[in-house]
């Protein structure tokens, strides 16, 4: 097999290697570095140590996932769907499954019940999601503890996961129409002592990080981004925020309710790498004071998927009682629901920026199309900006600061 | 191994403390590539700890590595490149496939995923799950392990 | 081998996009590559700031074949509070562009962000961007064959749809004409016969026997009682004797 990463020739560098006289060299950054968060190969142009080009290459890990999305049923294809961005799968389920509700009409008869849950495990997923930000890029940094406190943080809200929906990544939990199941017996009290221990904990966290002299010394400065250049590279998420532009997809567009809780949108407007560690850290908290308000409102009970049982299955006991439900649960697994025509466009806003799905039904049982607007590819695209002029050393710090997932890039 | 009435020899073979010494030190290469890879990073935290196991460093490059873990779906674009790394990493060297798609293609069975890791390298342990918890890759690290101290040097599939 | 599933049948063939006004997610603009950047500079000129997103849709049987989505959103490029953003006005604008000839004028001179999603474009439908820095495979290995998010491109890829799955043969998903994978009665005739044969060979042409192996045609050596001197005979090989795929 021929080598298929891009050779620095066909991204149009000159490389000279006979008679280096000056301190220009063309260094290839991946796609198998500790550092890149992924499989992610940037060829960079570097005068000593100064980077005057980067180039990022992505599709290392293309999985034709909307092709594969376009021969699944409407409910199978969450499955391919969930694993794009996958440090936060049910984020995509969710936004897939509000454009599939739009599209099929049912968004006003979700129950209040599945719309809290929805976004009880949308924030524990920001959470869980900026668990492992912060802790492998304070990796990259050196600063290894930080890495344990958070993935511990994260165990527990994968347990949490792991009891609703099975499993800890990937738990497909969201369906159509509401929730796969309701949430189990104990459910709530491992969830009281999540958010018990999420103050504590991230109080150390932010003791070991946030004012540490080598952390800021490395992040302050470091790949500044202008409001209007953030607009222009059309950069949504913590990334924008930085910058100083409060868009939040749950403020500007609500979903699922989000109207009704109180949080702040957290923005800086220094726009380098350390108004975006801050953003995230802060994001966290706003997360988790959702959270808490959303914890009261399951205290009671309610339904939990809607009655429609052409669209969600019906309660597996009602399956040996009634024919219909027999029928419905037949038809829903051999051959899905239809869904009527057209297109939307559905936005949320995932731990990375705004996670759209533009998706095309022609009628049929199956996606026509399920485009994504994936935060972390145009996100990482402002590499190729504010690499210039910094040190091949900070390479390792913006992308971090830039978090992107290349599940989401490459799909 | 004897030890000696005196209590001032230590009898053994050069074999097995070699094969001791690289079971306890199984260093793995840091080749994440997708969803299984986060559980690979979580099976280092300190609710699995892979370090306990001898695991106690993941290397970046691959000549100081002597475990690959392909954790996650190989696109055909980085094929080529999961192979060049197999062949920089130094004998005797072991590979683990974690995961349904490095195993098989997983869920996706389409133009873009190789349809297993086994087709381009040589594979040792099979982890299945999607993702399979960090428990799962404990459990292939330790069976790794009993085919090291067994005398396997890898790659004992295919030459099987 | 195409999709399985239909182009967009009847009134929507021409324009599934206009088809759900209730839902009203973002307003609507239907334009040409002609038009295009006529069109998206209006839309600037009015204050869509973000280029949200560009992405590609393939009717197939439609003309024009494709679609080139661009998802733009009129939002603020100072610092601003979530009060000052507001609820940002987005715009879709559907470019048709024909199969035939799928040329468009790139974006990315105007909008920076275009630039990668343009080359996913072109990558993984074919859609030519005129005017673009770098036009060059995104997503696919360089040197790779074929658009592969094209409806008549083959979900498998085209060295592999030669094993249709799954492998039981179900009407919706195997094409004309394939055959169905698995034992057809052709072969399993072929293995009784070369069973009866086998146990003629040895002397003991015992219908109890032949019908043995008709029930198992693995191989009798695996069914019911075998008899000793076919055992004296080989050394016992569990695999079926003959193999017939």
């Amino acid at each position: 097999m021929t080598m298929s990463s891009v050779a620095p020739e066909a991204a149009g560098y000159n490389v000279d290697v006979v008679e280096k006289t000056d301190n220009r060299m063309v260094l290839s950054m991946g796609p198998q570095h500790p550092s890149t968060h992924g499989v992610l190969q940037i060829v960079t142009e570097i005068e000593g140590e100064i980077v005057t080009k980067a180039s990022p290459e992505i599709g290392y890990l293309h999985t034709g996932i909307e092709k594969s999305a376009e021969n699944l049923f409407w409910s199978q294809a969450s499955t391919v769907i969930e694993r794009m961005d996958y440090l936060s799968p049910l984020t995509n389920a969710l936004c897939y499954y509000l454009a599939v509700e739009k599209l099929l009409a049912i968004e006003q008869q979700i129950p209040p019940r599945a719309q809290q849950v929805r976004v009880l495990v949308s924030e524990l997923s920001r959470i869980a999601s900026h668990c492992v930000w912060l802790g492998t890029g304070g990796i990259d940094l050196g600063a290894l503890t930080g890495f344990f406190y958070c993935f511990d943080l994260r165990e527990r809200i994968l347990d949490l996961f792991e009891m609703s929906g099975g499993a800890r990544m990937h738990p497909n939990y969201i369906r159509v129409g509401g929730l796969a199941q309701d949430l189990p017996d104990g459910f709530l009290g491992k969830l009281d002592a999540v958010i018990d221990m999420y103050e504590p904990r991230m109080r150390d966290v932010r003791r070991l990080l946030q004012k540490n002299p080598i952390l800021q010394d490395r992040m302050i400065d470091v790949g500044i981004i202008e409001p209007q250049d953030a607009v222009a590279w059309s950069l949504t998420g913590p990334v924008l925020r930085g910058t100083g532009i409060a868009y939040d997809v749950r403020k500007a567009f609500p979903y699922c309710g989000y109207e009704n809780y109180e949080f702040d949108v957290p923005t800086r407007t220094e726009g380098d790498a350390y108004a975006r560690f801050l953003v995230r850290l802060d994001e966290m908290d706003e997360a988790m004071r959702i959270v808490r308000q959303v914890r009261k409102e399951l205290d009671a009970p309610g339904p939990w998927q809607i009655p429609d049982t052409k669209f969600a299955p019906p309660p597996k006991e009602t399956i040996a009682l009634s024919m219909e439900a027999l029928i419905h649960h037949f038809k829903l697994v051999s051959e899905s629901f239809r869904v009527p025509p057209g297109d939307v466009y559905q936005a949320v806003e995932g731990p990375r920026g705004e996670l759209g799905y533009y998706v095309v039904s022609n009628g049929d049982n199956r996606p026509w199309r399920v485009r994504t607007r994936p935060p972390s590819m145009y996100n990482l695209q402002v590499l190729k900006k504010i690499a210039l002029g910094e040190l091949i050393a900070d390479m390792v710090v913006m992308i971090g600061s830039l978090d992107p997932v290349f599940g989401e890039v490459d799909r | 191994m004897a030890l000696n009435g005196g209590g001032d020899f230590l009898l053994t073979t050069v074999d097995s403390v070699a094969r001791w010494a690289q079971a306890s030190s199984v260093w793995p290469l840091t080749m994440g590539l997708a969803c299984c890879a986060i559980e690979m990073m979580t099976a280092t935290a300190p609710e699995y700890d892979i370090a306990r196991l001898g695991s106690e460093v993941f290397r970046a490059s691959p000549r100081q590595a002597d475990l690959m873990i392909v954790s996650g779906r190989v696109s055909k674009k980085m094929g080529p490149i999961v192979k060049r790394l197999y062949d920089q990493m130094p004998e005797p060297k072991w590979v683990i496939s974690m995961g349904a798609c490095a195993s098989s293609g997983g869920v996706f069975d389409n133009y873009a995923i190789v349809q297993g890791v086994d087709t381009i390298i040589p594979v040792d342990v099979y982890v299945p799950g999607c993702p399979p918890t960090p428990d799962g890759l404990l459990y292939a690290v330790n069976l790794i392990q009993q085919q090291i101290k067994a005398g396997g040097r890898g790659g004992v599939l295919a030459r099987a | 081998m195409p999709s399985p599933q239909a182009p967009p049948a009847g009134a929507t063939a021409l324009d599934p996009t206009a088809v759900r006004p209730d839902i009203a997610d973002a307003r609507v603009v239907r334009t040409t590559p002609g038009e295009l950047r006529a069109v998206l500079d209006g839309l600037r000129n009015e204050g869509m700031t973000m280029l949200v997103d560009v992405g590609g849709v393939d009717y197939l049987e439609r003309v024009p074949r494709y679609d080139v989505v661009y998802h733009l959103m009129k939002i603020t490029t100072a610092p601003a509070s979530p009060a000052q953003v507001g609820t940002p006005e987005r715009v879709r604008v559907l470019c048709g562009v024909p199969g035939d000839a799928p040329v468009v004028p790139s974006v990315a001179g105007v909008w920076p962000s275009a630039d990668w999603a343009e080359r996913e474009i072109f990558d993984l439908y074919g859609i030519t961007f005129t005017g673009h820095p770098d036009l060059r495979r995104i997503q696919m290995p360089d040197e790779w064959e074929g658009h592969p998010l094209r409806k008549d491109y083959p979900l498998r890829g085209p060295a592999r749809e030669r094993t249709p799955r799954p492998s039981f043969a179900l009407k919706s998903n195997v094409a004309a004409g394939t055959p169905a994978s698995g034992r057809t009665a052709a072969a399993l005739q072929k293995q009784i016969a070369q069973a009866r044969g086998r146990s003629e060979l040895h002397g003991a042409a015992d219908p109890a026997a032949a019908a043995q192996s008709a029930k198992h045609p693995g191989g009798s050596a695996t069914a019911g009682e075998a008899k000793p001197e076919q055992l004296a005979d080989r050394p016992v090989n569990l695999k079926s004797k003959d193999n017939t795929p």
